[in-house]
C-alpha cells in the first residue's frame, strides 16, 4: 500500500518535472509566449470542427451547410476548410505543422450553366472564423482595398475578406452548419432523451418498482424538481407546465455537464453561449405570456397604484412592460454569464501554466502544479454551479410563469410564497 | 465580441432541438414518468396505512385473544369447581341412596325375617303341640291303663300348664 503510493507520487512528481518541456514546446511558437485571449475566445467559442486532444491540427469534421448568395444550399465536410503545412523554424530548426484556412470550390449546375460558389474561412475580416462565399474582385478594387487594409491595424475591410494577401468581396452566407455547439445540443438533446425513455421503458416493464443505481438518480431529480420547484409553486397548475419546465431543467442541466467534460462528447461552452440561453429564455417568455391571464395584463396596464403614477404620464405602465422583457433577459444573461466565467476561469487557470512557461522550468514546474489544483477544484465547483444555474432557471422559470397564470383571489397568498422562494434563492 | 452575438445558426438548432425535445418528452416521457412516481407514491402510502393498519388489528387481535384465553382460563377453573362439587354430590347422593336402599333390604329382610320367625314359631309350636300332642297320647296310652296313673298325670300336666 505504501509502496504503491511511492511509486504514484514519484511518477506524478516526474510528470511535474516534464511539464515545463512540454510548456515549452507548445507555449512558444511566436516570440514572447502566447496569446492568451485568442485562446481563451478559441475554446470558448464555436468551431466548424471538433478539436482531439494530442492533436494540434486534426479536428473531427463536421458538415458544413450554407446558403449562398444566389440562394442555393451547400453542404460540405469542414475538413476540406483547412489544410496543413509543415513549417521550419528557421532558428531551431524544428517542424511544426500549421493549420491554414483553404478555399472550397464547389461546381454546381444552374439554369444549364456551371456555376462555381467559392466558399472560405474568413481570416481578415468582420466575420472572422466564420464561413464567408467569395467573390472575385477587379485589379484596381483590390488594389483600393488593400491600401485600406494597409491602413488598418488588424487588415479588416468591411465588406471584403483577405485570404493569402489576397483580397477577395465577401458574402456572410446563412450558416446553419453543424458546428461543435450544434453537434454538442444535438449530443445533450439525445441525451436527455434516452434518460427520460430509460425511465418510460423502465416502468413499462418493471412496474410499480422502484428503479435503483443511475436510473433512481435521475427520478429522485425528477421528484426533486417536481416536487420542490414546479408543484410548490404552481399547486394545481403544475401538471400544465410540468414537461415545459423540467425539460428546460433536463436540458440546461445535461448541457451545462457536457460542457465540463473536457474531450469528444463534452467541451463545447454550450448553456455559456448566448445563443442557447436566448433561445431559452425566448421560449420562457413565450410560455410566460402566452398564458398570462387577465389579471396578469391588469397588473401590467392599470396596477394597484396611485393614481398619479398611471395615468396622465403612464411611468408603472412603462416600468412593467419594461419589466416582461427584462425577466427573461435576466434568465437569458445569468446562465450565459456563470456558465462561460466557469468555463474562462478554468481556461485561465490551465494558461497560467503557458504563460509562467516563458520564466524557466522551476516557475513553469510551481506554476503547473498550482494551476491543476486549482483547476480540479473549480471544475468541482462547476459541477456543483451546472446544477445550481439550472435549478435557479427554472426556478424563475416556474415563478415567472405562477406570476402570470394567476387567478385574483390566489394573488395574495402565491406572492408571499414567490417572496420566501426568492429568500430561498439569495 | 462574438461571444455576445447570438450566432444564427446556433440560434436555429436550438430552436429546433428544443421544439423536438420538448415535443417529444412532453408526448411519451414527463407525463407518463410523472403519473408513474404519482401512482407509487400512492401506492407506498396506501402500503405503509395497510401495514399500520394491519399491526392495529394484529395487537387488538392478540389483546382479543389473550382476553380469549383468561375468560377460558376462569371457565375452565370455574367447570373444574363445579366438577368437583358435582362430584361430591354425586358420591353423597349415591351414598344415601345405597344406605336408604340398603335400609330398605334390611327393613324388608327384617319383615320377612319376623315372618318367617313367626311362621317358624307358628309351625315349632304346631309341631311341638303336635309332638306333645303324640308324646302325650303315648304316654297317655301306657300310663292311661290305670285310672289313677291317669288322673294323677292329668294334674300333674295340668300344674306343669298353670306354672308356664
Amino acid at each position: 500500500m505504501n509502496r504503491q503510493r511511492n511509486i504514484i507520487l514519484t511518477a506524478i512528481l516526474a510528470l511535474v518535472m516534464l511539464l515545463p518541456n512540454f510548456a515549452k514546446a507548445s507555449g512558444s511558437n511566436e516570440e514572447g509566449g502566447i496569446n492568451v485571449k485568442e485562446i481563451l475566445f478559441h475554446h470558448l467559442g464555436d468551431g466548424y470542427g471538433w478539436e482531439v486532444p494530442f492533436s494540434h491540427t486534426y479536428r473531427i469534421p463536421l458538415p458544413v451547410i450554407v446558403r449562398a448568395e444566389d440562394g442555393s444550399w451547400h453542404c460540405f465536410s469542414s475538413a476540406r476548410l483547412t489544410k496543413h503545412e509543415e513549417v521550419v523554424n528557421p532558428e531551431t530548426g524544428e517542424i511544426h505543422t500549421e493549420t491554414i484556412p483553404e478555399i472550397v470550390s464547389i461546381e454546381k449546375e444552374k439554369d444549364g450553366k456551371k456555376v462555381t460558389y467559392q466558399f472560405v474561412l474568413a481570416e481578415f475580416s468582420k466575420h472572422k472564423d466564420k464561413v464567408v462565399q467569395l467573390f472575385p474582385i477587379s485589379d484596381s478594387e483590390e488594389a483600393k482595398v488593400k491600401s485600406q487594409a494597409a491602413a488598418q491595424e488588424d487588415k479588416v475591410v468591411d465588406g471584403y475578406v483577405g485570404v493569402d494577401g489576397t483580397y477577395y468581396r465577401e458574402y456572410k452566407p446563412y450558416d446553419i452548419s453543424i458546428t461543435k455547439n450544434v453537434l454538442a445540443l444535438l449530443i445533450a438533446t439525445v441525451i436527455v432523451t434516452a434518460i427520460a425513455m430509460s425511465l418510460v421503458r423502465y416502468y413499462r416493464r418493471k412496474g410499480d418498482k422502484a428503479p435503483r443505481k443511475g436510473m433512481g438518480f435521475w427520478e429522485m431529480l425528477i421528484e426533486f424538481i417536481y416536487d420542490g420547484v414546479i408543484k410548490s409553486t404552481l399547486h394545481d397548475k403544475a401538471k400544465k407546465y410540468a414537461s415545459f419546465l423540467m425539460t428546460c431543467f433536463f436540458f440546461i442541466f445535461i448541457m451545462n455537464l457536457l460542457g465540463l467534460i473536457v474531450i469528444f462528447p463534452g467541451g463545447a461552452n454550450l448553456t455559456g453561449n448566448i445563443a442557447i440561453t436566448l433561445v431559452l429564455a425566448v421560449m420562457v417568455f413565450v410560455v410566460v405570456n402566452v398564458n398570462g391571464t387577465k389579471h396578469y395584463w391588469k397588473e401590467i396596464f392599470w396596477p394597484d397604484v396611485p393614481l398619479f403614477l398611471k395615468f396622465p404620464i403612464p411611468i408603472m405602465q412603462f416600468i412593467e412592460i419594461f419589466g416582461i422583457f427584462t425577466k427573461p433577459a435576466a434568465l437569458c444573461v445569468r446562465l450565459f454569464a456563470n456558465m462561460m466565467g466557469g468555463h474562462m476561469i478554468v481556461i485561465t487557470l490551465t494558461l497560467i501554466i503557458f504563460i509562467f512557461a516563458m520564466f524557466g522550468a522551476a516557475i513553469a514546474g510551481a506554476s503547473a502544479v498550482v494551476s491543476v489544483l486549482f483547476s480540479l477544484f473549480m471544475l468541482a465547483i462547476d459541477v456543483l454551479v451546472s446544477f445550481i444555474q439550472a435549478y435557479v432557471f427554472t426556478l424563475l422559470a416556474t415563478i415567472f410563469i405562477s406570476m402570470s397564470d394567476v387567478d385574483e383571489h390566489h394573488e395574495l397568498h402565491k406572492e408571499a410564497e414567490i417572496i420566501d422562494n426568492i429568500k430561498e434563492i439569495r | 465580441m462574438e461571444l455576445f452575438t447570438p450566432d444564427f445558426g446556433l440560434v436555429f438548432w436550438m430552436f429546433l432541438a428544443f421544439i423536438i425535445l420538448f415535443a417529444i418528452l412532453a408526448k411519451w416521457g414527463w407525463p407518463v414518468i410523472l403519473k408513474n412516481i404519482d401512482e407509487r407514491a400512492d401506492k407506498i402510502d396506501k402500503g405503509v396505512e395497510y401495514a399500520q393498519e394491519a399491526r392495529a388489528q394484529l395487537d387488538s387481535a392478540r389483546a382479543d385473544a389473550q382476553k380469549y384465553i383468561e375468560e377460558a382460563q376462569i371457565k375452565q377453573a370455574e367447570m373444574l369447581r363445579d366438577a368437583a362439587k358435582m362430584k361430591s354430590q354425586i358420591i353423597e347422593e349415591a351414598k344415601n341412596e345405597a344406605a336408604k336402599e340398603a335400609q330398605k333390604v334390611m327393613d324388608a329382610a327384617k319383615v320377612s325375617i319376623e315372618q318367617s320367625r313367626k311362621e317358624a314359631e307358628l309351625q315349632f309350636r304346631n309341631e311341638v303341640s303336635k309332638f306333645s300332642l303324640e308324646i302325650a297320647e303315648k304316654m297317655v296310652r301306657n300310663q292311661l291303663s290305670n285310672d289313677k296313673a291317669q288322673t294323677e298325670l292329668v294334674n300333674k300336666m295340668l300344674d306343669e300348664i298353670e306354672k308356664n
